[in-house]
């Protein structure tokens, strides 16, 4: 198919491109970039914004390039009078009916309508407002917040929730000027099967899909005398924080970030890097335990909480698979207020745990009702009532709000000279910088598993079968003779693949690794907006160049993680592990088809 | 749900049966409304999300979310029956039953508290020529004006009074 050569001129210029395409991908790989608000590739042809309308010769009408193809003899003409006056009309249209509130939205920077406004040089809406009814606000969910108000109906968000994630927790009501994006019985997110992975808040163009913001709160902390303020930062996080600030894709700023975060007023600034190696001892020392006991297997990564609340939703029967270790930043949040705690002589009542992930399901996850081990660690001790209860992590900061800290504390971001993370809760390994890619969990643990089960140096650390964005990645490993099965999955539609066959009791794989979001944390609901792949892949470069910039690049090498295990936890699956970093789950009512 | 049940099978196997499905349950109910839970047992049964059910039943009019009057009275909004008075019409009815004026566009049905009557809009019968049309318990009236409307609703009141 792909040989087939058509010939089209486009604006007076001749083309010959190969195999089937729309006009707009034909345009684009001319270097005519033809605006559009709701196309994106690879999600979404609705066709609904019809700003990216052109002429073509001999049609009648003007023609949607997003969903037309080209033929053979095509003469298209992309700016002409008529195409341009056209494209005024349909975004004044939308304009019409758009909050003009773009100084106090949370995407003024970034929003794409306004851009889109300032390149075709609006200066004057001619249409009046015809909805006068105000949308509800949808706070319901502690990650993400709907506005309909701002919502242009592009449909991004419905195709990313339910072609991307398979999750369909949101989808179109009503009709006509009524229409708006909303859940079941407009019940709100938290009480549908949202999983807070943010996915529609990082495809919408305006400033309808936002997440919750938590700045304030860390604020108001940070200025409070009696509280030692610690911060910990997501992998993911360092790869992409940069865009905010400007810089190109895939720019690293691991040292800027730590620097820049000191200079806000955190008392230490951690990372989350750490309990990244700590997860991996627990659970690699589960998958161990788990073969050698013949346990639940495949067993199935924790780490991503969207995930996991899309399994107690959808998948409640393979629960027992899901790794009973708790994410890098809850292990965090117990670690530093028990441990630290205890070793620095510190109130752990006094600690305030703010996390910097790349996510918006981290915001759910740390307010898990279960997530509060250190303080039952405490409660006897100290003879806390249950009304003095503290969560591990007490708030957490997208990628996007940290850069909005920073602006906002009048750091000069891209000039400064970098710093280090503190000690202890700071060291970390190359393993631990890769769970910000998809596949670098399960790679990470293959380094540490191997060694551990053959008491032998792992030669080559680089899995490279496990790295990519493809959506779904398997690996043989040998590891003593015999062979460990295991698959890598990002997305949940690529997920749900996996799951069945393991619901069917038919899944081949001794251990599962999933990621929520495309191309895993560096492709979060909390990063800086970017829509296209090429920065996806960037990000993940730039991931795996500070892995081999490292030093110590498997876990178990981490030393403040032995000293860890040496001063307080004693051994991975301890007695104190299995309560401070380890966790459960349970059934959910709420499915697609409603509650159970 | 045993009625249910039934209709679901009716259309087993037919393409676009969620909407005759969803017509017959909403037929089968006495105040001709979707429950919550009849709509997440049909999504249930049919492998449907309920966020694509309710994108359905808030697509179409004919769909209703709350319980219906005794008697249902849809005035025609098509362009040949505005210009004929449609407007006035429903402002009329809208006064009549107390609804208050100029709520058009915001509630897709309004019910009486007596549950005796709710009214409702349409974009067009195709029935233009007869303009302005309304539906009275799926009957057509044509050539619509206020004093025979204000007949048919009392004439329909008394007849309830007898009984």
């Amino acid at each position: 198919m792909s040989d087939i050569k058509i010939s089209v001129k486009i604006d007076g210029k001749d083309y010959v491109f190969s195999g089937p395409q729309t006009i707009l991908e034909a345009c684009k790989s001319a270097s005519i970039e033809i605006p559009a608000l709701c196309f994106m590739e690879g999600l979404n042809k609705e066709a609904a914004c019809s700003i990216c309308v052109v002429e073509v010769k001999g049609a009648r009408t003007l023609i949607r390039s997003c969903v037309t193809n080209i033929t053979d003899k095509m003469e298209i003409y992309t700016h002409t009078q008529r195409v341009r006056e056209a494209r005024r009309v349909n975004l004044e249209l939308l304009l019409a009916g758009h909050p003009k509130d773009c100084l106090a939205c949370g995407r003024n920077e970034t929003c794409e309508l306004r851009k889109m406004a300032a390149d075709m040089g609006i200066r004057e809406v001619r249409f009046p407002k015809v909805q006068k009814t105000e949308h509800q606000i949808d706070r319901t969910s502690v990650s993400i917040v709907r506005d309909p108000n701002k919502c242009i109906l592009c449909g991004r968000c419905v195709s990313m929730c339910s072609s991307v994630q398979g999750v369909e927790a949101i989808a179109f009501t009503g009709r006509g000027k009524n229409s708006k994006v909303s859940t079941f019985f407009e019940e709100g997110l938290a009480n549908s099967v949202c999983v807070n992975c943010g996915q529609c808040a990082a495809v919408c163009p305006t400033g309808a899909i936002v997440e919750q913001n938590a700045v304030d709160d860390v604020w108001k902390a940070l200025s409070d005398p009696g509280k030692f303020v610690v911060v910990e930062v997501a992998p993911a996080v360092r790869a992409a924080l940069g865009e905010e600030f400007q810089m190109p894709a895939g720019s690293l700023v691991t040292a800027k970030l730590a620097e820049a975060l000191k200079k806000v007023g955190f008392y230490k600034v951690f990372d989350t890097q750490f309990t990244a190696d700590l997860t991996i001892m627990e659970e690699g020392h589960e998958l161990i335990s788990r073969i050698k006991n013949k346990g639940t297997l495949p067993m199935i990564t924790s780490c991503s909480p969207g995930w996991v609340k899309f399994a107690e939703h959808f998948f409640p029967g393979i629960i027992p698979n899901i790794s009973t270790c708790k994410s890098p930043q809850q292990m965090f949040g117990a670690v530093a207020k028990s441990y630290y705690a205890k070793k620095f002589n510190i109130d752990p009542r006094k600690i305030v745990v703010v996390s910097i992930m790349p996510c918006t399901a981290k915001k759910f996850e740390a307010r898990r009702p279960e997530m509060r081990s250190a303080f039952d660690y405490w409660q006897e001790e100290m003879k806390l009532s249950e009304k003095e209860a503290f969560y591990d992590v007490d708030h957490v900061l997208t990628t996007r709000e940290a850069a909005r800290m920073i602006k906002e504390a009048g750091i000069d971001f891209v000039s400064l000279k970098g710093g280090d993370f503190d000690e202890p809760l700071g060291i970390s390994t190359g393993a631990a910088v890769i769970f910000g890619a998809t596949g670098g969990v399960m790679e990470a643990a293959l380094r540490t598993a191997y060694e551990v089960l053959t008491g032998k140096e792992l030669e080559k650390l680089d899995f490279m079968d496990l790295r990519g964005l493809e959506g779904i990645k398997v690996c043989d490993v040998e590891i003593s003779g015999s062979v460990l099965k295991v698959a890598v999955a990002n997305s949940l539609k690529n997920a749900r693949k996996l799951l069945e066959e393991v619901q069917e009791g038919r899944s081949p794989y001794a251990f599962i690794e999933i990621m929520t979001c495309p191309g895993g944390c560096i492709g979060g609901g909390g990063q800086p907006h970017a829509l296209d792949n090429t920065v996806k892949k960037m990000r993940m470069e730039a991931i795996y160049r500070e892995d081999h910039g490292k030093k110590l690049r498997k876990s178990h090498q981490n030393p403040a993680v032995t000293a860890l295990y040496k001063e307080f936890l004693g051994e991975p699956l301890g007695e104190l592990s299995h309560h401070l970093l380890h966790t459960s789950y349970s059934e959910r009512r709420e499915t697609s088809y409603g509650k159970r | 749900m045993k009625e249910l049940d039934a209709i679901i099978k009716k259309y087993e196997g037919k393409p676009g049966r969620l909407l005759c499905i969803i017509e017959d349950a909403q037929k089968i109910e006495p105040r001709k409304y979707l429950e919550r839970d009849v709509l997440e047992y049909i999504a249930r049964k049919t492998r449907t999300s309920v966020s694509k059910i309710y994108n359905i039943i808030t697509f179409y009019a004919f769909f209703n979310l709350f319980p219906q009057g005794e008697h249902s009275i849809v005035v025609c909004r098509g362009t040949a029956c505005h210009t004929r008075g449609s407007k006035d019409i429903q402002d009329f009815l809208l006064r009549y039953f107390g609804f208050g004026d100029g709520v058009e566009g915001q509630q897709a049905s309004l019910t009486t508290k007596d549950n005796k009557f709710t009214l409702k809009t349409v974009a067009c019968f195709g029935q233009c020529a007869l303009a302005p049309v309304v539906e009275i318990d799926g009957k057509i009236y044509s050539r619509m004006t206020q004093e025979k409307l204000k007949a048919i609703i009392k004439g329909m009141d008394n007849k309830k009074k007898k009984k």
